[in-house]
């Protein structure tokens, strides 16, 4: 790691006006992304792309970068004071941060959000150029089947996701890892519940899932109650800038838990083949796995908030990694980043660590800085940001559902997806109505497909034995570790009530 | 007086009625001025084709002058809903785009999704080769392909998903060569390259250009190319057909060799009125041979090579002409495992 390189990168990019002004727009664009519920970083990389096309390759990289670093940090509004995510990354949030509106405290939930964001992308970046000198071997030790083992990691948050009843939990789950089998078998190739579906051969679309369980329920519970999303508090309140900083005194009282989350997550991220929906979710399981008090999560604790943003942040840095050094995606925003990557001519692959340091050193300072502002603008907004959960229903739920809707349809074109997204909402109202957990649907959605996949690869490579690489004997420990615990806890008394 | 408006009226609806009836002037350059003209692209914004697609679409509209292009993604079912969607367009030439030529193999053993026949969409042309190669790594240990070959027992290719075009080459080749093949699937873009690098699997087929970084950082190397002649741009590769004795497998190799001469092709719906494809075949040639062009594609390692609409068309005949025996060794080719 060369600190020369590094600092004339960070100088570099900060003395040009032109890439300054790109990041502003960037950021702008971001955060507009972010809190239009639906819409999201994949669909503002998807839409932005057409824009870039013959721009000068670190120019348009930094733009691209700067927009889809600080959705998730803008994504959290709509998720903590409309209680809907923007993508499956920000759904973890909703869980505590709406809980937290609902008592009346959006404003620290987004300053808590805000803070959580920004050091999550900060470690994230600190994290990316640390590790740039052993990021071969890094990557080149986990294979398939630590993949599969990672997302059945994932997969046992479903337990502790599951509220009350460990049973609905996993049915729900379960429900999730269903939906996330539809499309084209890896193995086979015939059609899973899609037959002449062509728009299904794919996989159910990972965005219209999540909006149909969290979003649409929502707004219709919400139409049919008539209440204001802060439900708690009738009348409207201005948000001191108090709570917000109150928010951002809990980022630095939980500095420990951001730092573990952050070291976590990140690490995470450098592991092509688990993806960034999984490592944000992971965080948030960790969070509630760790804490000494797991039965209040969910009812609006602000550690939930913190150890999402934190995870949902700090993937950015690590997911970049075996992007541009491998042209292997980190996550699914990244393998749209990777396609504009090739767009723009900067081709990834090893050369760019020997040949290209300072483009590296680039793209990771405009994650950091991108934040920054990003960070800046949205405290310096957030009072009258958290004021939006007390307009009127009957003006904002029409709003939310065309943005949602939109952002169904925009990212594939496909009308397809509206139909899906009205019988998916119908069905995730039902289990609103009647006190299911959703969570776990988006654990089971988003992790199913990568353990199929990594299982069927692990078992062609390696056979049976995959179970006994050293590698995986860790992680298998870390599996029956997180199951015990959880099992110990709800033995004492300790139920974990994580209501989504 | 009204008897006079009448008679105004009626002459003037009368020259109207015979203009719109008199037939149309030939379609010239000047056809699409002021309209708006849709490439669309089977696959999601970024990635080679839709980076093809931009560009030919940017060149394009430069030499249909007065015209507005532009890209619409279309992705899904692995192409074939953007090529359905290209199919089934209104054919007033306003419509066309890109789709992976490899639903060639689709169509021959007429699996379920495709609403098109290859054979009848109008070929604007082809703007790159896509010459099949297969890629060993340097991990493996094995120095040329003849060691491959000695191998006993089965060799690992990575391969993308089962049904797609790179799965069925590699399945193609185990059918063709005197190895076994065991492919492992679902590795897409480059993850492939990992796994080679990882030393989880020995080699992988697919377009050449494709593995360009992968062999310059030397974590692989080219050890056959798919094909009966020489290329220029693989110098000393071996060619699959020194190794293909038996009449079976020349035939399935001649299909591969058919495939590698169409890359990138831009069709639109069939139907096109011959005067207006002229048009648009005449835009894109001049497209893909533009220096300006081709500079641009340089920088962002894409090779360009023109064919016309009418090489095209040929070749896609021929690709879908095959023996009832030839189409029943690919589906052998393509079910073995």
């Amino acid at each position: 790691m060369s600190f020369e390189v590094a600092i004339a990168a960070l100088v570099g990019l900060l003395t040009s006006p032109y890439i300054v002004m790109l990041m502003v727009i960037g950021v702008l664009v971001g955060i507009f992304m972010g809190i239009a519920p639906g819409v999201g970083g994949k669909l503002g990389l998807v839409l932005l792309i057409p824009f870039v096309y013959g721009m000068d390759p670190l120019a348009g990289a930094v733009f691209l970068l700067s927009m889809h670093a600080v959705v998730h940090t803008a994504g959290a509004v709509t998720s903590i004071v409309l209680g809907v995510p923007g993508e499956g990354a920000t759904a973890a949030t909703v869980l505590d941060g709406y809980a937290m509106t609902k008592k009346g405290l959006p404003g620290r939930a987004l300053g808590a959000s805000f803070g959580a964001s920004l050091a999550g992308s900060i470690s994230g970046a600190i994290f990316l150029g640390a590790s740039l000198g052993i990021l071969e071997p890094l990557i080149l030790s986990f294979s398939p089947a630590e993949f599969f083992l990672l997302a059945i990691l994932g997969i046992t948050f479903i337990a502790t996701l599951s509220g009350k009843s460990m049973i609905k939990g996993l049915i729900v789950g379960f429900f999730g890892l269903m939906v996330s089998f539809v499309g084209l078998d890896p193995s086979t190739g015939i059609p899973r519940f899609s037959g002449d579906l062509l728009f299904l051969w794919d996989g159910v679309d990972i965005i219209t899932a999540i909006l149909a369980f969290f979003a649409i329920p929502e707004m219709i519970s919400l139409g049919v109650s008539r209440e204001t999303f802060a439900a708690g508090v009738k009348e409207r309140q201005n948000i001191p800038y108090s709570q917000v900083w109150q928010g951002l005194g809990d980022v630095v009282r939980h500095r420990w838990l951001v730092l573990r989350v952050s070291l976590l997550v990140a690490a995470i991220g450098v592991i092509p083949g688990l993806g960034g929906d999984a490592a944000s979710w992971m965080a948030y399981g960790h969070t509630v796995q760790s804490s000494k008090n797991p039965e209040t999560f969910g009812t609006g604790r602000v550690e939930g908030v913190i150890g999402a943003e934190t995870g949902t942040c700090a993937k950015e840095g690590g997911s970049l990694l075996p992007t541009l050094f491998f042209g292997v995606p980190g996550s699914s925003g990244m393998a749209i980043m990777l396609g504009a990557f090739l767009m723009l001519g900067l081709q990834p692959g090893p050369a760019m660590l020997t040949e290209h340091l300072d483009v590296v050193w680039s793209l990771i300072w405009s994650l950091a800085v991108a934040n920054i502002m990003c960070v800046a603008i949205l405290l310096a907004c957030a009072p009258w940001i958290s004021s939006l959960a007390y307009v009127k229903t009957s003006l904002m739920v029409p709003i939310v559902l065309v943005f949602a809707i939109l952002g169904c349809y925009i990212g594939q074109n496909a009308w397809e997806n509206l139909v899906l997204i009205f019988f998916m909402g119908g069905l995730g109202y039902m289990f609103k109505r009647h006190d299911w957990p959703r969570a776990p649907f988006v654990i089971g959605v988003i992790l199913g497909k990568i353990a199929e996949d990594s299982l069927l690869k692990a078992l062609a490579i390696f056979g049976i034995e995959f179970f006994f690489r050293p590698l995986s004997l860790v992680l298998i420990a870390m599996i029956i570790g997180s199951i015990v615990f959880y099992f110990y806890r709800a033995r004492n008394g300790k139920a974990i009530i994580a209501h989504g | 007086m009204l008897k006079r408006l009448f008679a105004v009226a009626l002459a003037v609806s009368f020259a109207c009625t015979a203009q719109a009836l008199a037939a149309p002037a030939p379609a010239d350059a000047n056809y699409f001025k002021g309209k708006t003209l849709t490439y669309i692209v089977a696959t999601g914004a970024g990635g080679g084709y839709d980076t093809y697609g931009r560009l030919i679409a940017r060149y394009m509209q430069k030499y249909l002058p007065g015209s507005r292009m532009l890209v619409r993604n279309v992705p899904g079912a692995g192409h074939i809903i953007g090529a359905n969607t290209i199919y089934t367009a209104r054919p007033d030439g306003l419509t066309f785009g890109m789709f992976n030529t490899g639903l060639i193999y689709n169509q021959l053993m007429g699996l379920p999704g495709i609403k098109f026949d290859l054979t009848k969409f109008s070929w604007l042309g082809k703007a790159s080769d896509e010459i099949r190669v297969m890629v060993v790594s340097t991990k493996s240990g094995y120095k040329s392909i003849d060691d491959v070959l000695k191998v006993k027992g089965p060799v690992k290719f990575a391969a993308a998903g089962v049904g797609s075009a790179a799965y069925l080459d590699t399945r193609i080749l185990d059918f063709i060569l005197p190895i076994d093949i065991q492919t492992v699937t679902g590795f897409d873009g480059a993850e492939g390259e990992l796994s080679m690098m990882r030393g989880e699997v020995v080699a992988a087929t697919g377009i050449a250009s494709s593995f360009d970084q992968f062999v310059k950082n030397k974590n692989g190397y080219y050890a056959l190319v798919m094909s009966q002649i020489a290329h220029d741009t693989l110098p000393g590769v071996p060619q699959a057909s020194q190794y293909v004795t038996d009449e079976r497998g020349k035939r399935l190799l001649a299909l591969l060799e058919a495939l590698s001469d169409l890359g990138r092709l831009t069709a639109g719906p069939p139907g096109i009125p011959p005067d207006v494809l002229k048009v648009l075949r005449d835009a894109h040639e001049k497209a893909i041979k533009d220096p300006a062009l081709i500079a641009d594609a340089m920088k962002l390692n894409m090779p360009v090579k023109f064919g016309s609409g009418e090489f095209v068309t040929d070749r896609i005949k021929q690709a879908l002409t095959q023996t009832p025996e030839t189409v029943a060794l690919l589906k052998q080719a393509a079910a073995a495992q």
